[in-house]
């Protein structure tokens, strides 16, 4: 008997030890805990606007980059012996480089992992305790939806279709037809249109997305798909009427307007004259600075060093890893448009001693001056003299993705009754004193689009929305180019171009994780 | 004369003595002890009155290790007369010549010597490797060897100190079979990888570590020369009862305790070595590097850059892997050890140091000090009810280190790849900066000693205390209990500098950065045990044991970079010195993080006459890890073994001495996965947007957003494993055999699947995927004698297969990283199903095209022409699927970096004052991924293996041609691929102890060696790397099935060392 007592003492003895599992994540916030207060919603919507950022700027092949080598403007270049990626995109031809079967994969993720952000917090918007501040949730869910429309609209047109998802989900969903993508779309925009304020341009709101920005989108989306598409409306939903009268009130209300001199729009071209990032022309860009770093911070513009002259810096200009631009460009100014100087670094031109021709792939003696990369007088890289330790990713020169100029010539396309006017007012600025007037037809405009804005990421979708006959009769070409030194036979055939309809390939590794229920594209 | 016969004459004594010996008795042994003394006085006495006889004094030492025995027992055959050592081993008995005494003590054998006229005799007994009392450690307790159902190893600390390694895993390296251990660097103080039975997991293979009965991560801290004894538990059923810790296998290091009743002894060892790289990369030197740039130049259609006579001028140029190595690093290590015990209480303390330079860039950029102190003791209070003691042990680490990862952390790989035109210095001494070179070789090219010495300029320390303190209660006779509480505290700092420096213009900084970073964090366990033993009848004995053990963890750790110190060294490299208020140099972080875990188990042994036995072990655990759904886990055991030699018809044979069966069954766990993977969770940090036209980090509006899906699902890794095997001694119990056979299924890995891009966040951790292991285990151990040559000899070995099964997403593969070889490098290793864990993939070669003829008519069945692009000098790719097109669809297994066959042989052998021992491990059946050279330039250097290449027809099937785009080297095919088989000689010593030099004369002390020892003598291998044992992988923590990647390994050095070794 007296043992039983020991027995349960003792066993009393090792229940001592037991304690509760109970603890919580003590430095990370959980969806359980988040999206309540305005703060909540205010870092949530930056938090829309850092996955744009990273979409557009620090994941996969920049965009602006990529558009530009599809274009007649630039070839893929790069180094001497680096793979061929930029090859198979430059003539739509993976044969080039049948490894990549994942060229854009990063992009792709990057993209979702952006709308995901943007559908949680419409989802969540009732959750919120707003404290009656109904101005506040409209701009925001106005904001966010912007910010959803321009991600499709870039992801529509490099794809054809893709998975059209509205709220999260984690189901194997096929790709959506254009036009279901494209009316999200136009919902998102004309909302955005109707709910931001009213107030006229103003510097300290840009990098947000305003009324006027979003009626400026809603321009260039309804040219392009009602070009490329053949279509008249867009999805039923905006009319040409509707499309022009958006981009007439962004004339006539927004505050925005041309800067005098074209060259100041652009750092490298302009130097000490730079207007700024938020002069009055730009209606909308992606913001970045130079805090990129290799420890999560993604706030850089990394895909502008691609433009850089290979392994070269010649002031003001930084080396890059040599994107060439197509000599022709150069060729398709007149000697009177200030712009050719403002666009195109002409090594020749510019008596730069460029010295690494061997390391250049696809030289040309032309490269990118809109987009890049920066020294000072002493040959440092912009980005490390402002406190980066990384030239290459913090790269901080904002994307300008809608102009000023461009809603001038988009209303002039339209069919505006000032067409003339807004036509005369672009070309004014180009050729100062040299100034002809030209008639305002399809064709001078898009003449004139091409000199305005080449390489800026804009010009192949200009080719494409005038059909694929034109766009691929348009870039395809064969020339001899230097290659690491070697004259080097470079051929872009039209026929891929028709193949593939202009479109991208659809990553393969999230063609194997649909288990086949994603289709790739034709040609890929 | 007998001396092998053994029998054990007097009985009535050496019970006695044994239960004065052993650590179990529950009486006091002080009344046994007095009647013992008084014996010894009465025999004394008596041995006075006899006329014939006088006096005899002797020294009963251990063969082993010199030591003198004390407590055993000296019978004088003739006269019956007995007596026992004192605490020196030393005894005085009357005899008279022609008499024959008998010197017994338990675990070793029996001698007996025939007395001749001399007045003292030094007897040296011999370690009875039969002896069935040997004790092995295991889980919360020990178990007799012979009893043991399990497989388990144990090594003791001799075996360890022998390899005079700086760390008590690498000297466990070929000493167990089954375990594989492999560098992750040579750099000192830098990690091992340890697997036990083959690689289980995709997030680490590496077992659990529990010091005297405290769980800890890694035991790289201790000294070898604290650790009395490292078992292992190699199969579920031994480890089980460490549940969900155990899914890897389990190492248990016991370190030295007192002996009851033994006197005070100090121990000193020491030695002193010098270390070089056992082997160099033959790279190319300038003359010949000019050659194959320029042959590069003319492939591609290009002129050459150099003339003959400029070649000819050039000599050997700059060899850069001579510049980073050093020759002679110093290893060193001191310790003093005291240790002894009374009748209640035993202490053992040591001190020591530890000192190893690193061979790449010397002691000031690699080194690692470590200062270890310990102090264990136990006490017996209340007549032996109450045993009170505590184990503490403390290490103090210095380290710093070069950067030893992957292709952009490795501070070696770029001697690799420097060109030899690159010269040190400039002609004002200062390291040559190429920013404003022209020469395209020279363009972009970091001098790699200038950037080793620029970027890792690093000092940290760590603290390490581990230990617990326990009380024991024993109420009744065989009933105890235990309660003990662990301490695993650990703290560390460090900081370092980047100066301002420009070597190219990629290679430089234009300001300063100082980091400094601080971590501390302590895992407090108690356990709790109750144990009791009784024999539910005759024959029928039982062992059972309940626990509870609750282990919660806290630590805190924060880091933070300034910029602009006013000061450009590392000694004042400390946050106060910085200046800079710019947000976008200031970085710094710090967190909290805490998890807890509670656990339940018990254990039941049962066996009938010794002979059958049974063992049951059952553990509960619950963890914070885990969502509330899925928090306990539940990991059962079972084993069995048939002691057949004890059977009447094994009984007298003459070929086994011993021999028995086992088999085992059991279940355990992993928790891999880092706390609160189910939840989804907000980012905040890095999230920023900037809005307007300020630019830089004090501009940034913070930003959250959801970055992970939750699943609540998520539950224990589980690893299932059988094991048979036997346990059988041969030849007059000289020879040991060991051997296992196993499977083991690790299954429900805690893996990131990759996830649909549409579901938008970062994939959640799931349940998933398994790989089996399937092995055979053997060991032998040969030991015998030849006159005054004792010697021994044993191997081991044990072979592996390894197979991956039912990952669970669509294309059934964990991808392995994209750029880890050299620039935009593909993907070249996986974890697939069918394949073994983080095999290598990529394209078969099927030789060079040596004419054009050759690549036009390489078709497919349908007649295509596959490499159409193709020059001769190409390499050719195998059409694995036979379809029409070279793509990624014929990429296939090209390597395996897990080694079918891991083995280990020692040799060991002594005469008269000399001690020999040879140590020797290896590997066969890997492969290993060479790359040194970034593919994405055309200037780098190359070794000396590229002098194979093809140029011209004929010249070689199996190097291609070089260009200057590297189009033969930009896929990852098995070009890259290398036989990784070696056999290393790891430890080679020879000895002399001056204490043994006049056996029967007196000597101050009982050991007084002196060693010359070699370790890392040679390797056999055909490796062409600097070093084949390369446990580097990938440094991506979700990534760590992969290794066998060499971009640069840091080899393990060569050492010549002296040591000296001192017994009081």
């Amino acid at each position: 008997m007296k043992n039983k007592y020991l027995y349960i003492f003792c066993l009393s003895l090792l229940s001592l030890g037991s304690c509760s599992l109970e603890t919580e994540p003590l430095t990370q916030q959980t969806d359980t805990n988040f999206y309540k207060t305005t703060n909540d919603a205010t870092a949530a919507l930056v938090g829309c606007y850092d996955g744009l950022q990273v979409a557009t700027g620090a994941s996969g092949i920049g965009i602006p980059v990529m558009t530009e080598v599809m274009s007649d403007d630039c070839f893929g270049g790069t180094g001497a012996s680096d793979g061929y990626n930029y090859a198979a995109i430059d003539e739509f031809d993976i044969s080039r480089s049948p490894a990549d079967v994942d060229l854009l994969n990063l992009n792709w993720i990057a993209y979702y992992k952006a709308l995901y952000r943007c559908n949680v917090f419409l989802t969540k918007m009732d959750q919120i305790d707003w404290k009656g501040d109904t101005a506040k949730r409209n701009t925001y869910e106005a904001e966010t939806k912007f910010i959803r429309a321009y991600i499709y609209f870039e992801m529509v047109r490099l794809w054809g279709s893709v998975p059209l998802l509205t709220a999260p989900s984690s189901e194997n969903i096929p790709q959506a037809t254009p036009d279901a993508i494209y009316k999200v779309i136009a919902e998102d925009l004309v909302f955005a249109a109707n709910n931001l304020p009213s107030a006229a341009y103003s510097p300290d709101e840009n990098g947000h997305a305003t009324r006027w920005a979003a009626k400026s989108l809603l321009g260039r989306v309804f040219l392009f798909y009602t070009g490329y598409y053949g279509k008249t409306d867009l999805v039923g939903m905006v009319t040409k009427a509707q499309a022009l009268g958006h981009l007439e009130d962004v004339i006539a209300s927004s505050g925005h307007g041309l800067v005098d001199d074209f060259s100041t729009l652009w750092p490298a071209a302009s130097v000490d004259k730079y207007a700024g990032e938020t002069n009055k022309e730009v209606v909308f860009s992606i913001k970045y600075t130079y805090t990129s770093d290799y420890n999560g911070n993604t706030d850089g513009n990394a895909w502008m060093v691609m433009f850089g002259m290979r392994e070269f810096s010649s002031y003001p200009y930084a080396h890059g890893w040599g994107v060439t631009v197509n000599s022709k460009l150069w060729k398709a100014y007149s000697d009177n448009d200030t712009r050719r100087g403002a666009t195109v670094i002409g090594i020749k031109e510019e008596n730069i001693a460029f010295d690494k021709i061997n390391s250049q792939r696809e030289y040309t003696g032309y490269y990118n001056k809109k987009y890049s990369p920066m020294i000072d007088e002493n040959g440092l890289e912009l980005p490390i003299k402002m406190g980066s330790a990384f030239w290459d990713i913090s790269q901080f020169q904002d994307y300008v993705a809608i102009r000023y100029a461009d809603v001038l010539l988009m209303a002039a396309e339209l069919g505006s009754g000032s067409a003339q006017t807004y036509f005369d007012q672009v070309r004014q600025r180009a050729y100062k004193a040299s100034f002809v007037s030209l008639p305002v037809t399809k064709d001078n405009i898009m003449t004139e689009r091409h000199l305005e804005f080449a390489l800026e990421g804009i010009r192949y979708w200009d080719l494409l929305r005038q059909g694929i006959s034109v766009a691929s009769s348009t870039i395809a070409e064969t020339t001899t180019l230097p290659s690491g030194g070697v004259p080097t036979t470079k051929t872009i055939s039209a026929g891929n171009i028709q193949k593939t309809k202009g479109l991208t390939q659809i990553p393969n590794t999230q063609i194997t994780l649909s288990n086949g229920v994603l289709k790739q594209n034709a040609g890929w | 004369m007998s001396i092998n016969q053994i029998k054990i004459t007097n009985i009535k004594l050496t019970k006695l003595l044994i239960i004065m010996k052993s650590n179990y008795c529950i009486k006091p042994t002080l009344l046994q002890l007095c009647m013992v003394l008084l014996l010894t006085v009465f025999t004394m006495q008596s041995g006075f009155a006899q006329d014939q006889s006088h006096s005899v004094s002797g020294n009963v030492k251990s063969s082993d290790d010199g030591m003198g025995i004390p407590g055993a027992t000296v019978t004088n055959e003739s006269t019956k007369m007995s007596t026992s050592t004192d605490f020196d081993g030393k005894f005085k008995v009357d005899a008279k010549s022609g008499d024959v005494l008998a010197i017994s003590f338990m675990g070793y054998k029996t001698q007996r010597i025939t007395l001749g006229s001399q007045n003292s005799v030094t007897i040296s007994l011999k370690n009875d490797v039969a002896d069935l009392k040997e004790v092995v450690v295991i889980g919360y307790g020990s178990a007799k060897k012979a009893l043991m159902t399990n497989a388990v190893t144990q090594v003791s600390g001799e075996n360890l100190a022998r390899t005079n390694t700086t760390n008590a895993i690498q000297a466990l390296q070929g000493q167990a079979p089954g375990l594989q251990i492999t560098s992750t660097s040579g750099q000192p103080g830098e990690n091992l990888n340890v697997v036990i039975r083959g690689l289980g997991s995709t997030s680490g293979s590496g077992p659990l570590y529990v010091v005297d009965g405290v769980q800890t991560g890694d035991i790289l801290y201790l000294n070898n020369s604290d650790i009395e004894s490292i078992s292992v538990l190699k199969d579920a059923a031994s480890a089980a009862i460490y549940g969900s810790q155990a899914s890897n296998g389990v190492i248990l290091v016991t370190t030295k305790k007192g002996k009851r009743g033994s006197a005070g002894k100090i121990t000193f060892d020491q030695y002193y070595g010098v270390q070089s790289v056992a082997r160099k990369v033959d790279l190319l030197d300038a003359t010949e590097y000019a050659t194959i740039l320029n042959e590069a130049a003319v492939n591609s259609g290009k002129n050459p850059y150099f003339t003959n006579a400029q070649i000819a001028a050039m000599g050997k140029g700059t060899n850069w892997m001579d510049q980073m190595l050093v020759d002679n690093a110093a290893t060193q290590n001191y310790s003093v050890g005291v240790s002894g015990g009374s009748d209640s209480s035993v202490y053992s303390s040591s001190l020591s140091y530890l000192g190893q330079e690193g061979v790449v860039g010397g002691k000031g950029l690699s080194n690692y000090e470590r200062y270890n102190f310990r102090f264990n003791s136990e006490h017996k209070l209340y007549k032996d009810v109450v045993t009170f003691g505590e184990n503490l042990s403390f290490a103090y680490v210095n380290k710093n280190g070069i950067g030893v990862g992957n292709q952009y952390n490795n501070s070696l790989r770029s001697a690799f790849q420097a060109t030899p035109l690159l010269p040190m210095y400039d002609e004002n001494g200062n390291y040559f900066d190429t920013t404003n070179s022209t020469e395209p070789w020279l363009t972009g090219v970091a001098n790699p000693y200038a950037t080793m010495v620029y970027n890792n300029q690093n000092e940290s320390n760590t603290q390490k205390l581990l230990g617990n303190v326990y009380l024991q209660i024993e109420p009744i006779k065989n009933l105890t209990f235990k309660t003990t509480l662990g301490l695993d505290y650990y703290a560390g700092e460090g900081h370092s500098y980047s100066p301002i420096y420009h070597l190219s213009i990629y290679a430089n900084r234009d300001f300063d950065n100082v980091n400094q970073n601080m971590n501390k964090g302590k895992t407090i366990t108690w356990d709790n045990l109750l144990t009791y033993k009784f024999d539910a009848a005759e024959d029928h004995h039982l062992e059972a044991m309940l626990g509870t053990s609750s282990i919660n963890y806290d630590g805190t750790s924060m880091s933070t970079t300034n910029a602009d110190s006013f000061f450009d060294d590392l000694d004042h490299a400390w946050l106060d010195t910085t200046t800079n208020h710019d947000g976008s140099k200031i970085s710094f972080n710090g967190k909290k993080e805490e998890t807890k875990r509670m656990s339940y188990f018990g254990r039941l042994n049962y066996n009938f006459k010794e002979t059958y036995l049974i063992n049951a072990t059952f553990r509960v655990d619950g963890s914070s890890v885990f969502s509330t759904e899925n928090q306990w886990g539940y990991f059962p055991s079972v084993s069995a073994g048939w002691v057949m030699s004890n059977e009447e018809f094994l009984k007298d044979s003459k070929v086994f001495n011993f021999l028995k069966l086992r088999a085992s069954w059991g279940q355990v766990g992993n928790q891999n996965a880092r706390a609160f993977q189910y939840l989804s969770t907000i980012k905040s940090n890095n999230t920023n947007y900037i809005f307007g036209d300020a630019e830089g980090a004090n501009a940034l509006v913070p930003g959250s957003y959801p970055d992970r899906l939750s699943n609540l699902d998520l539950k224990w890794e589980t690893s299932e494993q059988i094991d048979l095997g036997f346990d059988a001694r041969f030849l007059d119990n000289a020879l040991t055999v060991t051997f296992d056979a196993y499977q083991k299924k690790n299954k429900d890995w805690l893996i990131l699947a990759p996830i649909l891009a549409t579901a938008g966040a970062d994939a959640p951790y799931i349940n998933g995927g398994d790989v089996t292991n399937k092995g055979l285990e053997l060991s032998l151990q040969y030991q015998n004698k030849i006159g005054e040559f004792n010697y021994s000899v044993s191997a081991n070995g044990a072979y592996n297969q390894n197979k991956v099964g039912e990952i669970p997403n669509a294309d059934g593969i964990i991808h392995g990283l994209t750029g880890e070889l050299y620039d935009n490098s593909p993907e070249f290793y996986r974890a697939q199903n069918g394949y073994p864990l983080g095999y290598f993939w990529g394209y078969k070669t099927g030789g060079v095209f040596q004419n054009q003829e050759q690549i036009d008519s390489y078709k497919s069945a349908n007649g295509v022409v596959l490499q159409p692009g193709a020059a001769p000098g190409d390499i050719i790719y195998v059409n694995a699927n036979g379809d029409d097109k070279i793509d990624v669809n014929d990429k296939t297994e090209i390597g395996d970096p897990n080694p079918d066959f891991t083995y280990g042989f020692s040799l060991s052998g002594s005469y008269k004052a000399f001690d020999f021992s040879a140590m020797a491990n290896g590997v066969a059946g890997n492969q290993i991924v060479q790359s040194y050279r970034n593919q994405s330039g055309a200037y780098g250097n190359y070794t000396s293996a590229i002098l194979d290449r093809w140029h011209g027809e004929g010249s070689s099937n199996t190097t291609p041609r070089v260009t200057e785009d590297n189009r033969n080297f930009t896929q990852f095919s098995d070009l890259y691929i290398h036989d990784g088989d070696f056999l290393r000689i790891s430890t080679v010593t020879l000895g002399y102890d001056f204490a043994k030099m006049n056996p029967g004369k007196t000597f101050f002390a009982s050991q007084l060696r002196l060693y010359f020892s070699v370790l890392n003598l040679y390797t056999f291998t055909k490796y062409n790397g600097m070093d084949p044992e390369i446990g580097f992988g990938s440094s991506n923590n979700d990534q760590k099935f992969s290794s066998g990647v060499d971009v640069g390994f840091y080899p393990r050095p060569r050492t010549f060392m002296l040591g000296l070794n001192v017994k009081l």
